[in-house]
């Protein structure tokens, strides 16, 4: 496979892609992250208190985009008093008022009161919060909507995932290219540095980093986790352009003159990426893991973004509150174990011996 | 290396759970060593309190660890040279102080009254109630009558929710230290459960003040020994004292009561005089040396002025000599401690010279996690453990609880409250504080959050202490048209129509946007988040950043902060606020500061009579109420549970043990 002309690379990844459609497995997980960032792109209007479109004195307006930036609510509400509950002041301040409401009326954020929605009992707290008919999945001790958060929480889990892996892989990658590409003492110097940062505890220096910043945000989380979690990957990189600096096609290229980021980037990248995407996949399920685990520890997203690790920790103070224990824990196992099929997936597609292996 | 982040997380989260608070915490004090003042007035036991002194608040103040502004030069003492007795008995006019055996005090009280219940009928009571709470407590708290009724072979499992720090009585700073002293370490004096100060007269034979209040006198008794025998002399105490000041040893917590002493002197092995700086009130808290043996400490201190390093410290930290009623037989780092009854402590040759205390051993167990404490306590693996409110609430009313154990709560005073920082444009004008305080939703947190357990505070003291003004200001209650009338009128309006309150602040526009801090807990989160929504309604910005505990102390200490959210305990006297609302005072995180307030407490800190010191002290209260440098929220009350076995217990406002005779009053009855 290594030593492929260019011109079958294409093909290549024709064929793991064919190889990979065929693993029912595999493509249910694709499937599933698929609905996942779905309902992470649609939470406001899966779950919310803030009406997903409404008209409100002749002006269409579209209070759910608040949970995504609170700035994206129209001031107009503030300024008429709305107090940022809509339903009863929507129809009070203007009788002609019509909005289209989310799915499920509750908030991830807050316990929703007694007559919020009308004729709507408060969300109970404590151990009366078992799921019922009102809250689909139960309240937790304060009496916040447990549906509510996890469906808030998966944009978290989504975004931890990708933008952790998106920095790793980044510096994983060309710090890989440039060691084995380059070799000699930059290989030397780079396969040590590898070493230096596989020996730091990423959970350890999370915790440090967040002690020290002003306003610790889960992009600091993220950014923290990327720049621990690239030494596989670079690793993995510069093997494979270890091997690939000698290959036919890399000295065509070079006999042809062209300057080293070409080769890198055009020639030898394409072909080294396959084996690469395996630990980035296995490397988005463990950042999830990683985010739940520091929210479960208190030291995750900030309040009062729901986060499912802070979900699985609010169970802890009351063993009995099960519903706080199963369904976020299942929200994480679930999206753990589609990225984590999704990666042998890729792993067996793209590698002939694990592929025929099967058959 | 992962597991042991992940431990020390799971103990960083343990503790701030049980903890205090933002910007106190009096279970703990944060990480340094040594660092942060006392904490509690330590505990219980015959020799009661140590160092109330810098206890505000039952917090750790690390306002005096970092900068010990209280701290005289350490020449101050060096230079003081002690009058011959006979001139200070000439001059002094002693006037005699109460000396008791609080145990014997607790005991003649609970003969003047009858108790509620019988025993039995109090075992099976389920506690659902404040009615039954009550009852329970005056059932199985009465104390032990005769020495039939209790099991003198019996062994006490207590729990304690993180290790203590040190066995040596100076370096105590926290709770669990206290703990441990109030088994193996003496003090002289002791206090009871309204907060009055008695000699402990298992400790010394007389306490006289001078008619001036410059002096006061000690005589001890002759029968006490150390652990290796040696007598235990007034030259210890001296010694303990000099040792605190050194400047080459880091003792803060206990070094702030003791600096405000001119000095100490021992005229033989049993009399011992306290010459005070001033003569105030709150001397009476400035005198609680602990002893250390001056036979063992004279030589090491001279290789090793830290107490901490040397080899012979450190052996001494595992196996040190003590002269309290129990003495350590077994340490295990961070699980657990096995303490023995010394015989020579109730008997000589003997013959009874004390009251033999009720357990042969009491062992200690390091649980940092509650849920795996009520555990052991359903397996009657650990005898009591103090409560969350979730646990009382929920998790202790089945018969898997009941079967062994049963649950008394008591009030305590410890209060919760938003801190603002009057350093910062938003919080300077006392109109936006009172909007913050109609703008928080108090019903639902005393409600649902705290699960309708706790009151709502209103100021400073505690509604039920002697401090406080009676009838108290009324708590606020949420009303979002006054919070926005106030922020109007404060000039915070929402001029650039962006949805969010701002003024123009030295010709910049400033949104109202802040930060509040507060320790990784999920209730405290939750607290903080409810604030933030509040805010939210009413065009406020309000961002919760929980932080690390030690991280969290340093920014409040360092008045590097917005606004936070924590707690201060009691202290045992009412002064010890001082240092939290006094203009510049150390724990004054907010940067708070009332002329009148100031003059208050030192007016009252020089009055004697109580009835008119809890006039001043009112008159304090209101005057911080009106201010409002910060919102109060609720007062903590104390939920503990207790085996079917033990009796004894008695709530003080420092909880079951802080106090005169506290842990020493319980005791097993017999099968």
């Amino acid at each position: 496979m290594s030593s492929a002309p260019r011109s079958r690379s294409a093909g290549f990844w024709a064929q793991a892609w064919s190889q990979f459609r065929q693993r029912r497995l595999a493509m249910t997980a694709l499937g599933m992250v698929g609905l996942l960032a779905l309902v992470a792109l649609l939470a406001p209007a899966i779950a919310g208190t803030r009406p997903i479109v409404c008209r409100y004195k002749g002006q269409l307006y579209f209070p759910c985009l608040y949970y995504f930036n609170p700035a994206w609510e129209n001031p107009v509400f503030a300024r008429d008093r709305f107090r940022q509950r809509y339903p009863r002041n929507l129809r009070e301040k203007d009788a002609q008022s019509w909005a289209i409401w989310p799915l499920v009326f509750q908030d991830p954020f807050r316990r929703v009161a007694e007559n919020e929605w009308e004729d709507r009992p408060g969300n109970p707290a404590g151990m009366e919060g078992k799921p019922s008919s009102m809250n689909l999945l139960g309240t937790n001790s304060e009496g916040i909507d447990v549906f509510a958060q996890l469906v808030h929480g998966t944009t978290i889990a989504l975004l931890v995932g990708f933008v952790s892996m998106g920095i790793a892989s980044l510096i994983g990658i060309s710090l890989g290219a440039i060691a084995g590409y380059v070799g000699g003492w930059a290989d030397l110097c780079l396969s040590r540095l590898i070493e230096v940062v596989l020996c730091i505890p990423p959970l350890a220096l999370i915790l440090a980093v967040l002690s020290i910043l002003e306003k610790p945000t889960i992009w600091h989380m993220m950014a923290v986790i990327g720049c621990t979690g690239w030494t596989t990957i670079a690793r993995l990189t510069r093997a494979e352009f270890l091997k690939l600096r000698d290959a036919d096609f890399v000295l065509a290229a070079r006999a042809m003159g062209f300057g080293w980021p070409r080769i890198i980037f055009r020639h030898i990248l394409p072909n080294a990426l396959a084996p690469v995407l395996v630990p980035i996949t296995f490397g988005i399920a463990s950042a999830i893991l990683t985010e739940s685990s520091l929210s479960f520890l208190g030291f995750g997203a900030p309040p009062p973004n729901p986060s499912w690790g802070t979900l699985l920790n609010s169970a802890r103070s009351n063993m009995g509150m099960w519903w706080l224990i199963v369904f976020p824990g299942a929200a994480i196992f679930t999206a753990v174990l589609c990225y984590n099929l999704i990666g042998e997936g890729l792993q067996e597609a793209i590698d002939p011996r694990l592929r025929d292996a099967g058959k | 290396m992962r597991n042991v982040v992940r431990q020390l997380a799971w103990c960083l989260s343990a503790w701030a759970l049980v903890g205090l608070a933002g910007c106190s915490d009096p279970d703990r004090g944060a990480g340094e060593p040594a660092g942060s003042p006392s904490p509690s007035p330590p505990a219980s036991a015959p020799g009661g309190a140590a160092a109330p002194a810098a206890a505000a608040t039952g917090t750790t103040p690390p306002g005096t660890a970092v900068k010990p502004a209280e701290e005289p030069p350490a020449e101050a003492t060096e230079a003081f040279v002690a009058p011959p007795l006979a001139e200070v008995d000439a001059q002094a006019n002693w006037i005699d102080q109460p000396v008791a055996n609080l145990l014997d005090l607790r005991r003649k009280e609970d003969q003047a009254t009858q108790p509620p219940l019988s025993v039995a009928e109090a075992l099976a009571l389920r506690n659902d109630s404040k009615e039954n709470n009550d009852k329970l407590v005056a059932t199985l708290g009465r104390v032990a009558q005769q020495a039939e009724e209790v099991d003198y072979d019996a062994v006490l499992n207590r729990h304690i929710k993180a290790d203590a720090k040190s066995t040596n009585p100076l370096f105590q700073s926290s709770v669990y230290e206290a703990d441990v002293m109030g088994l193996i370490g003496l003090t002289p004096f002791t206090f009871d459960r309204d907060m009055n100060r008695f000699g402990d007269a298992d400790v010394v034979v007389s306490w006289q003040t001078s008619s001036d209040r410059m002096l006061d006198k000690i005589v001890l008794r002759n029968d006490l020994t150390w652990t290796d025998g040696q007598p235990v002399t007034a030259h210890d105490l001296e010694f303990a004292f000099h040792t605190v000041m050194s400047p080459k040893i880091s003792v803060p917590a206990i070094k702030t009561s003791l600096a405000r002493l001119k000095g100490v002197k021992a005229y033989d092995d049993r009399t011992l005089v306290y010459f005070h700086k001033e003569a105030l009130a709150t001397n009476i808290w400035n005198i609680g040396i602990p002893f250390i043996p001056k036979h063992v400490y004279e030589k090491t201190l001279q290789e090793d002025p830290t107490m901490e390093q040397s080899p012979a410290h450190v052996e001494l930290e595992k196996n040190p000599v003590t002269c309290g009623p129990y003495r350590v037989v077994e340490r295990q780092l961070g699980s657990s401690y096995l303490f023995e009854r010394r015989d020579d402590w109730y008997q000589k040759e003997g013959r009874p010279i004390r009251e033999k205390p009720y357990f042969k051993q009491v062992r200690m167990r390091v649980i940092s996690e509650l849920n795996t404490a009520l555990l052991a306590l359903k397996k009657g693996e650990i005898d009591e453990m103090e409560l969350s409110a979730e646990q009382w609430v929920n998790q202790t009313n089945d018969e898997s609880f009941y079967e062994q154990n049963t649950k008394s709560s008591g009030i305590e005073w410890t209060t919760y409250l938003f801190t603002w920082n009057l350093n910062i444009p938003f919080f300077s004008d006392a109109r936006v504080r009172k909007a913050m305080g109609y703008a928080f939703n108090h019903k639902e947190l005393l409600e649902k959050q705290n699960f309708g357990l706790f009151e709502a505070a209103n100021g400073p003291y505690h509604q039920t202490s002697w401090m406080s003004p009676k009838p108290g200001p009324a708590p606020y209650i949420q009303d979002l048209d006054k919070a926005e009338a106030l922020l109007d009128e404060a000039g915070w309006v929402d001029s650039d129509n962006d949805g969010i309150r701002d003024k123009l602040v030295d010709g910049k526009r400033v949104k109202f946007e802040f930060s509040i801090i507060c320790t990784p807990v999920e209730e405290r989160k939750k607290l903080c988040t409810l604030l933030k929504d509040n805010l939210g309604q009413i065009g406020v910005i309000c961002n919760v950043s929980p932080l690390d505990f030690a991280v969290l102390q340093e920014r409040t200490v360092e008045h590097k902060f917005q606004a936070a959210f924590g707690g201060w305990g009691a202290g045992a006297d009412p002064d010890l606020s001082f240092n939290i609302y006094g203009t510049n005072e150390g724990r004054n995180y907010g940067l708070y500061s009332n002329p009148e307030v100031d003059r208050l407490f030192k007016e009252a800190r020089g009055e004697f009579d109580r009835e008119k010191r809890a006039k001043l002290y009112a008159r304090i209260h209101e005057l911080i109420y009106e201010d409002q440098p910060m919102t109060y929220l609720f007062t903590k009350n104390s939920f503990y549970a207790f085996s079917k076995k033990l009796r004894g217990y008695r709530f003080s406002p420092r909880g079951p043990y802080h106090y005169g005779p506290g842990a020493f009053s319980l005791y097993k009855v017999k099968n």
